[in-house]
């Protein structure tokens, strides 16, 4: 039932987090919307087992020893991508992949309802790179990318994965308009900066340094040395904006959105290096697509995730393990301690090599005198609704991407939007909400324990709270919601990040060359792309590091 | 619809009153009933006919036959009223209830049926057969009834003025008021509450009627109700009917998942139908749209023995197909359950299409072609593609580069696909982008077109999967065709200067170019 907004904020101010919920539903007009009986739960990554970690002494001790190979901690996509370069590099060996949840995939999850899969994460890559080999050829291998053009020799993608048409529209001015780039009933002096901006980036996607590499180039390690535009990392994108004369609230409001998109923070928390990176950086060239493109699919990037798993190999992937310590032995092994949630019980794992391709805040449990590296992870909430009613309005019909203008939240998807059919369905209807939680990087423990501990009901409030500001009257229609709260999204580049020692020096290998990490933690730049690699280079170090 | 012919009727009452009884109360009101059953009887007939010339065409034969059966019927149901006897003002109760309940649901009866019935003119004469009786009773019951209370000239001078007086305000009020504020359906319902009424005024006037009135009062309240709430129905039954979305009467409309199917009829006997609006076809000229769908390119096929239909749930491009012997399977893909129904079981529409969808060469899967292509298995020599125009996003994604790619897997080596692909004169972008998107697609197409006098000129690409595979006189043509001969095949690859090739993008589902030029194209003609 429907709770009193009255009641809701007096309930809701007695907890820590409803004060945190309390100042984002204050941040918008009117009532609480009317609804109906609504059916779902609420989820989360497994925080609660990953948070064993913190109190050692509550697991039990190893029973049993078992000797491996290669060992891959993390089931991500870094951790999936280091097991697929692995197994094509060296297909004689045995890999291990442990995983603390119960299925693959980390940020890149998928849920399904009666009609169709959703994402509960990652749902979308950008055209890669042309120049990016190892990625065409996975995607090759997945089918995503079907050939290339004898006369161009640009890359041929399968139609049906490229977002189909109509892919983005922003609700402005009570109109939804085509793209997300404010464009209708804006001000001219604002389109001009608006186009001064991105006339600038389009300057930056061809920019190379003096060392001829690209400006910006993902994975991003592969940018340019260049001492003119490193420097920009130690500022914040948004002082950067203010020195070069930007203050335009709407061209503000679309790179704050962007960034909370892809970052979790908006343009005053990240690092202007990020901030230009983020849009110079997308390069990918297609012969049947525009350079905008992007690749998508019902399930989000979980595809990719499982097209990873697949070119993987035959070696195991063990679910519900948690590894708890990691020791280098004297007989030059790493000796994992694992913790099997399903039987309960430690397993001593002996490896040569290990893959370590979890989130930083798990692997400097792990790693003894790990460098003082601090990334900053906004909590995310994602939310798959089940609408009764065709989500309308003025101008654009539902999209792909559906985005309002200046919304503390970053929209939603149309969970079937890729869908191969020919008629118009009535309903009901899949939409997968995102919603970046605010974060104060002083205090982001603070942020991360409010979303935590906020309940069903409460994250329900809010969520149709944004339904109704963008269809009145649609909340009444939703008939279930699938909660999911992500305690740790994604990284942050925060200012000093990227090109900070403490990045460097993360990244090293660890417990005498053994422990080669891979995470976008350590890119700062929480991609499909940079996972990817990660994976990668981890996996030729782990090959081709001299104790193997 | 030649009113003035219908009022030739009337020749009503053979039953000839005996001499008058002594004065009793109310023949004044008795006389008032004459004038409304007298109405109410006149429309029934009308409704019956001008619903009979909608539904069944040729208004000349269904008005004179529909009124000859009335005619007669009246004249047996005076021949019954000598069988009643006794208290013959509950008689007349009863029979105005009766007529009221059964006139006023004829008009809905024969709307709500005409899709369900596997013989239409069993009912509807059925029902004007009944209809008719029972108001041949009405009269002679009344002048029996008034016999003793009037002297016999004044009864029969009365009674029989009353009568045409009634005739002549139906006739007036039917066409200028009635059809068009009301529309049939409600007409027939509301005259039928009329007749009720009438029943209970009599009830409630006589003193006689006291033993049984409560009872009566009941039935009559009872009746009222249904026939409100008939009402309440019909406006689903003919949301559309008499207003200005069609031009003829709605005399089928269902809503389904998928869209809404709307038949109309009017008194040249010409079925159209519609999808969510759109016209599909007009049966006065649909032979024109199917033959130049269907012979262009199996006219060059003697071998084509397995052929796929995707839409075309209507069974008419299958018509065309069975005309050549050497077509052993039609795999038809229609989205739309209630459509292939309609076009299965409706005695006009299996008319139409030659019993085609009965047909033991075809299989008839309900399902979205798009998603059932994906996971089929078979392959075809000739592939009929009869989409809806490429009105909406969802439809566009039926024109797509991705998707005649996985069309063309389905192909035996030669094969043939058709497109039906909106018209080159209104949209000429569009059409041309539906070529250009099957050259994309691997095909090399045939462009060509044709014209159908209700949709205008139309467009169809023949997609050979070889280039060079089709030849325009590649074969003789089946017998009786009324439209496609060589001539006219080969005419209709020439496209004058107004409908002439344009460069177009392509059609992708990342682009929906088609969506786009279709909606310019077609948006100033209100589509």
């Amino acid at each position: 039932m429907s709770l009193p907004r009255r009641q809701f904020l007096t309930q809701a101010s007695a907890g820590l987090a409803g004060t945190l919920l309390a100042g984002l539903v204050g941040s918008v007009p009117g009532c609480a919307p009317a609804r109906s009986a609504v059916r779902g739960q609420l989820r989360g990554a497994g925080h609660a087992l990953g948070h064993r970690l913190r109190d050692l002494k509550s697991l039990p001790a190893a029973t049993r020893t078992e000797e491996i190979d290669l060992l891959i901690i993390g089931g991500g996509i870094s951790g999936l991508s280091a097991r697929r370069a692995l197994h094509e590099l060296a297909p004689a060996r045995q890999a291990l992949l442990l995983e603390l949840e119960p299925g693959v995939g980390g940020n890149a999850a998928s849920g399904h309802n009666a009609r169709t899969a959703y994402p509960w994460g990652a749902h979308y890559l950008p055209l890669p790179d042309e120049r990016d080999a190892e990625l065409l050829a996975f995607l090759q291998q997945a089918g995503v990318l079907t050939g290339y053009d004898p006369a161009t020799g640009l890359p041929h993608y399968d139609e049906t994965m490229l977002c189909h048409d109509p892919a983005e529209r922003l609700l402005l001015h009570g109109h939804w308009q085509a793209g997300l780039v404010p464009e209708v009933g804006v001000p001219a002096p604002d389109r001009a900066e608006i186009a001064r901006f991105l006339a600038l980036i389009e300057r930056l996607r061809r920019a190379t340094g003096p060392d001829g590499r690209d400006l910006f180039r993902l994975p991003l390690d592969l940018s340019s040395t260049d001492a003119a535009t490193r420097p920009l990392d130690a500022e914040t994108m948004a002082a950067w904006l203010a020195r070069h004369d930007y203050h335009s609230e709407y061209l503000r409001w679309y790179l704050d959105y962007s960034y909370r998109d892809d970052f979790g923070v908006p343009a005053a928390q990240i690092s202007a290096w990020a901030g230009l990176h983020y849009f110079a950086a997308r390069k990918g060239r297609a012969h049947n697509a525009p350079p905008d493109a992007v690749l998508t699919w019902p399930q989000g990037n979980h595809f990719l995730a499982e097209a990873l798993r697949h070119q993987g190999g035959a070696g195991e992937i063990r679910p519900n393990t948690l590894v708890f310590s990691l020791k280098e032995t004297t007989d030059g092994r790493v000796e994992a301690l694992a913790f099997d949630n399903a039987t309960q019980q430690t397993t001593r794992l002996r490896a040569r090599q290990v893959v370590l391709a979890t989130p930083w805040h798990v692997s400097r449990h792990l790693l003894p005198a790990a460098p003082a590296l601090a990334p900053l992870h906004a909590p995310w909430l994602v939310a798959n609704l089940t609408v009764d009613a065709y989500p309308g309005g003025t101008g654009q019909p539902l999209s792909w991407d559906n985005v309002r203008y200046d919304s503390p939240a970053l929209g939603y998807i149309d969970a079937e939007h890729q869908a191969l059919r020919g008629f118009e369905t009535e309903g009901p209807y899949s939409l997968t909400f995102y919603w970046a939680l605010p974060t104060d990087p002083a205090d982001p423990i603070a942020a991360r324990r409010h979303a935590l501990a906020s309940t069903y009901e409460q994250w329900l409030t809010l969520v149709l709270t944004e339904l109704d500001l963008m269809h009145p009257g649609l909340a009444a229609q939703v008939t279930a919601a699938e909660l999911w709260v992500w305690g740790h999204g994604m990284v942050a580049p925060t200012p000093g990040y990227v090109w900070g020692p403490a990045r460097a020096l993360a990244r090293q290998p660890h417990l005498g060359g053994r422990v080669h990490v891979a995470h976008t933690d350590l890119s700062g730049v929480s991609v499909f792309e940079e996972a990817f690699h990660q994976g990668r280079r981890a996996a030729r170090a782990a090959l081709g590091s001299p104790a193997s | 619809m030649g009113e003035g012919s219908v009022l030739t009727r009337r020749r009503r009452a053979r039953a000839a009153a005996a001499a008058p009884a002594e004065g009793a109360p109310r023949p004044a009101l008795l006389l008032g009933s004459v004038a409304v059953i007298a109405t109410c009887g006149l429309l029934y007939e009308l409704i019956a006919g001008t619903l009979a010339s909608y539904l069944l065409g040729d208004s000349v034969t269904q008005f004179s036959t529909v009124i000859g059966v009335y005619l007669f019927s009246m004249g047996v149901g005076s021949w019954l009223s000598r069988y009643l006897g006794g208290a013959l003002l509950r008689w007349f109760i009863r029979l105005e209830i009766l007529v009221g309940l059964v006139g006023g649901a004829s008009a809905p009866l024969l709307f709500g049926l005409f899709a369900h019935v596997g013989s239409f003119r069993v009912l509807l004469y059925g029902l004007v057969g009944l209809l008719g009786t029972l108001v041949g009773l009405e009269i002679p019951l009344l002048l029996r009834i008034l016999q003793g209370r009037l002297a016999f000239k004044e009864l029969v001078a009365r009674v029989f003025t009353f009568d045409y007086v009634g005739s002549l305000l139906a006739a007036v009020i039917f066409p200028l008021v009635l059809v068009p504020r009301l529309g049939l359906v409600r007409t027939a319902l509301l005259f039928g509450a009329l007749n009720v009424v009438v029943a209970g005024v009599s009830l409630l006037s006589f003193e006689e009627t006291r033993p049984y009135r409560r009872r009566y009062l009941a039935l009559i309240a009872l009746s009222l109700l249904a026939l409100g709430t008939g009402v309440g129905l019909a406006e689903r039954i003919q949301r559309y009917a008499e207003g200005e979305v069609f031009q003829d009467t709605v005399i089928y409309a269902q809503s389904t998942p998928y869209q809404r199917l709307v038949l109309t009829g009017n008194h040249r006997g010409e079925l159209r139908l519609f999808l969510n609006g759109n016209l599909q076809f007009s049966s006065a000229d649909e032979y024109r749209y199917h033959e130049a769908l269907v012979h262009p390119a199996m006219q060059d096929r003697p071998r084509a023995s397995r052929i796929l239909v995707l839409g075309g749930g209507d069974g008419l491009a299958v018509r065309e197909l069975l005309k050549y012997p050497q077509v052993q399977h039609i795999q038809l893909v229609d989205l739309d359950p209630a459509m292939t129904k309609l076009f299965r079981s409706n005695q006009l529409l299996r008319e139409l299409n030659h019993n085609s969808l009965h047909s033991p060469k075809l299989t008839i899967t309900n399902a979205d072609a798009y998603a059932w292509l994906r996971q089929d298995t078979a392959r075809y020599d000739v592939v009929l593609v009869d989409f809806p125009d490429p009105g909406n996003y969802s439809i566009g994604k039926l024109y797509s580069t991705a998707f005649y790619q996985t069309l063309r897997q389905r192909l035996r080596p030669g094969g043939l696909v058709v497109v039906q692909a909106t018209s080159p004169y209104v949209a000429r972008r569009a059409y041309w982008c539906v070529v250009h998107t099957l050259a994309a697609s691997g095909f090399s197409p045939v462009p060509y077109h044709a014209y159908v006098p209700s949709f205008g000129e139309w467009g169809y690409v023949l997609a050979q999967a070889q280039p060079g595979t089709w030849r325009p006189d590649g074969g003789p043509l089946p017998a009786g065709l009324r439209f496609a001969t060589p001539q006219t095949i080969s005419e209709m690859r020439r496209f004058p200067p107004d409908m002439a090739e344009v460069p177009t993008d392509i059609n992708q589902l990342n682009n929906q170019a088609l969506v786009r030029y279709f909606e310019e194209e077609w948006g100033p003609y209100g589509q």
